[in-house]
Order: C-alpha cells, then sequence, then structure tokens
C-alpha cells in the first residue's frame, strides 16, 4: 500500500516508466491503483525510430505487472517522508505477522 | 489499441473491459511490423484478450493515425515481456 | 514439529528496531544507506533505498544502473561481452525482478 500511496502523490507530475519489454514511455501520470497499474497522458516513446508502434497513441494505461522502472523527477519526491513511512510499514508488517 | 506480451500490436474497437483487464476488442487488426517490409495489416474480428497477456493498452488518435503511411514504417517487431 | 514451530513464544517486549528478526529487517536497516541490487536480466543497481515493501518494491536514489549484454561477434563467432551503464536520479523498482538486496556493508 506504501507505493500505491507514493504514487498518487506523484499524480500530475512527469514521468517515464520502462516496460519489460524494453519500451520506455515518458508522460504525465494521470492514476495508480492498487496493482500500480499505471495511466499516462501526453505519452511519447523514447527511440521514437524503433518504436513507430505507438506513433497515433496519445495517452494509455499501462498493466502494473509490465513496468520495470519508474523514472521520477526528484523534486517531487519527499525521501524523507518516504524513508518514516516504509520503517513504520515493515514494522506494522512484522507484528501483525507475529500476532496472527 | 493493445500491446500483447508476446509483443504483438492489435489495433480495434474496445467492446468491453473488466477488473483483470480482459479485453474485447472488436474489427480486431493485428499489425505486423517488420524490418524489410511495411506493416502487414492482418484482420482477425472480434476478439477476447486475457487480462495477463496485455501489456499497454492506449487511445488511438484517429486523426494522426490516419496520416500514418503503414506501407512505408520499418520497425522491429517489439520484445516479448519478459520477467 | 508443527506444533513447536507455532508455538515459539512472541517476544514479550517489543523488539528494538535496531535487530534483525527476518530477512526483511536486513532490508529496513539499509534504508537511506547505498545499497546493491541484483535485478533479472542481468542488470544490477546501485543506489541509496529511500522506499522498500513486502515485495521488495524500491524506491532508490542517485542510481547507477549497469545491463550486462552478451553479443554474437557474426565474423569470429566471439561472444562480447558488454556492461552498458546509466545514472538515474530517482527510480522506482519493481519488486517482481528483484533477486537480490545487498546492504552496504558489502556494497563495493
Amino acid at each position: 500500500m506504501l507505493f500505491y500511496s507514493f504514487f498518487k502523490t506523484l499524480v500530475g507530475q512527469s514521468v517515464t516508466v520502462e516496460l519489460k519489454n524494453d519500451l520506455s514511455v515518458t508522460g504525465t501520470l494521470v492514476s495508480v491503483d492498487q496493482f500500480l497499474n499505471i495511466k499516462l497522458d501526453n505519452i511519447r516513446v523514447e527511440n521514437e525510430e524503433d518504436c513507430p508502434h505507438m506513433m497515433s497513441v496519445k495517452n494509455c494505461f499501462i498493466r502494473g505487472s509490465v513496468v520495470r522502472y519508474v523514472r521520477l523527477p526528484v523534486a517531487a519526491v519527499d525521501t524523507a517522508l518516504l524513508q518514516d513511512a516504509a520503517r513504520r510499514e515493515t514494522q506494522q508488517s512484522t507484528t501483525s505477522g507475529r500476532a496472527a | 489499441m493493445a500491446v500483447t506480451n508476446d509483443g504483438r500490436v492489435l489495433v480495434g474497437l474496445l467492446k468491453g473491459f473488466d477488473q483483470m483487464i480482459n479485453l474485447v476488442v472488436s474489427e480486431c487488426v493485428e499489425r505486423v511490423y517488420a524490418e524489410d517490409e511495411g506493416v502487414e495489416m492482418v484482420d482477425l474480428g472480434l476478439y477476447f484478450i486475457r487480462g495477463d497477456n496485455v501489456a499497454v493498452v492506449g487511445l488511438v488518435d484517429k486523426e494522426s493515425d490516419e496520416n500514418i503511411q503503414f506501407a512505408t514504417v520499418r520497425a522491429k517487431p517489439l520484445s516479448e515481456v519478459s520477467y | 514439529m508443527a506444533d513447536t514451530l507455532t508455538a515459539t513464544p512472541a517476544p514479550a517486549v517489543p523488539v528494538p528496531s535496531t535487530s534483525v528478526q527476518e530477512p526483511l529487517d536486513l532490508v529496513r536497516l539499509s534504508l537511506d544507506e547505498n545499497i546493491y541490487v541484483k535485478l533479472r536480466g542481468d542488470r544490477e543497481l546501485r543506489g541509496k533505498l529511500h522506499a522498500f515493501d513486502q515485495h521488495l518494491n524500491m524506491v532508490l536514489g542517485d542510481v547507477e544502473e549497469n545491463v550486462t549484454t552478451v553479443e554474437l561477434n557474426a565474423e569470429s563467432q566471439e561472444e562480447v561481452v558488454r556492461t552498458t551503464t546509466r545514472k538515474i536520479d530517482m527510480l522506482f523498482v519493481r519488486g517482481d525482478g528483484v533477486i537480490l538486496v545487498s546492504p552496504p556493508a558489502r556494497a563495493v
């Protein structure tokens, strides 16, 4: 749930999604869901000459499971907040795991 | 337009979808890209695509799509998705 | 056997956050440190760990990515191993590609 919340804070930012089929798509993050499926607007494919396949596509949905990386704008990421959240989340999941 | 996990490009009218991203596409056409010839269009008719195999779904801008000279487009087929 | 396993008493006092009780604790202790990550597809990352979850999805900062590719030289039939490196300021990594995570002490 941490990264779902994290990506929600990045809505409106420009990101580059690198897929497991080596396609890289840059666009404005429109929305994200719990599976980390991603919707992008005003997309541009890196390596346009090699990849004309998406030339006429302006916005797209990317299945979360085919994502390898998402390159993010540094300015939009609060690293301190992120680290705190990660600590809290793991603490939570381990204690609840022991209780169960 | 949908890109499948094996790298195929399918274009058609999206008639329906669900939570698992299963797709129903009518007037579906596969666009086969090759380096040594233009894009081959293969008519497939009404297609159901299982969500597991879907990598990308995109809205095609009709106007710019009609301006593409597909016979002259040369490109490697997209790679398959490998985990 | 199963009984003895499930009967392990939960610690009465909360485990201090510095101890390593389970594998992910090791990753937690690497937060804000430079780590090494080995990924599927002969990819390696070095960068500062900002966040992770139970799937090993991660956010890394100041990342250096190394991709190793093997190409067959058409003439000599020799395999040429090539490493391409690139830098990425801020990167989300999906956990399903992660093979191993190494904490700072062993990161070169």
